[in-house]
């Protein structure tokens, strides 16, 4: 991808320019988390994205009251909160307009902090089925490839990801 | 306090005295999916750290699989954790 996704603009808010088809990737993915975060029950094992996504407080197995008594003060705001960051991310892609081809979003500040949780729990959750470890080259993948094609999309994720978090870092 | 006769209390559980006096610490483990930069960030947004320092705790992560990056009292400490939760790192707490 030679250009950089996302950009701060003009006056105060960030750009992203979306291809069709990456947009689409996009919705499926903020679809399949909502499913995800619908099915979730608090303290349910079993599943490692939402063990990722909601792991332990407390290593410490004596601790156990002190981990549930946290698990029910605060897993409903987390999941709240990414509820939340899904809806605003797929609100402003389905209010874009495609332009040649393309999708121009302007987002605010607080959107881009939705994008940014979002793109992060995508990664998040990808890349735990997927299994992925720090040593996998995952650069030049064929997307239209079915068996390479998930990897395609997790390795998108994050130079989109990696854009945002640098516009990001810079205006604050 | 005069010299009646009130009865001294003394907390007889010694252990729980101790417990309150340590202070917990938020441990950030290495995980293969959050990037580099995006830890930094959250570092940074969520203490307040310079950049050198949330590059330096990034680092340690990365390379050593864990970092302490704050402590606190269990309160507090509860709340950074769930902090770091909800920006999708990986954080626990234990006494130090």
């Amino acid at each position: 991808m030679a250009r950089t996704p996302f950009r701060r603009n003009r006056s105060a808010g960030f750009e992203v320019v979306l291809e069709a088809g990456e947009a689409a990737v996009l919705t499926r993915l903020c679809e399949e988390l909502t499913t995800l975060l619908a099915d979730e029950e608090p303290g349910e094992a079993g599943d490692p994205v939402l063990e990722r996504l909601f792991p332990r407080a407390y290593l410490d197995p004596t601790e156990e009251e002190a981990e549930s008594d946290w698990q029910r003060l605060v897993h409903g705001d987390l999941v709240d909160g990414r509820r939340r960051a899904l809806a605003t991310v797929e609100g402003t892609l389905s209010a874009a307009q495609l332009r040649r081809g393309r999708y121009e979003l302007t987002l605010s500040d607080d959107q881009a902090q939705a994008w940014l949780a979002v793109l992060n729990d995508a990664r998040l959750a990808l890349g735990t089925r997927l299994e992925v470890t720090e040593d996998m080259d995952l650069s030049g993948l064929d997307p239209d490839d079915p068996d390479t094609a998930p990897f395609a999309v997790y390795w998108w994720l994050g130079v989109l990801e990696e854009s945002l978090v640098e516009v990001l870092s810079k205006s604050s | 306090m005069g010299a009646s006769d009130a009865p001294t209390i003394v907390d007889p559980d010694v252990d729980e005295t101790v417990d309150v006096a340590r202070p917990w610490v938020v441990v950030v483990w290495n995980d293969p999916v959050n990037l580099m930069s995006y830890v930094v960030y959250v570092f940074q947004k969520l203490f307040g750290y310079s950049k050198e320092k949330a590059t330096k705790l990034m680092l340690d992560v990365h390379h050593k699989g864990k970092a302490a990056v704050s402590s606190g009292n269990r309160e507090q400490a509860e709340t950074d954790v769930s902090r770091l939760h909800a920006h999708g790192l990986w954080a626990t707490m234990e006494r130090d």
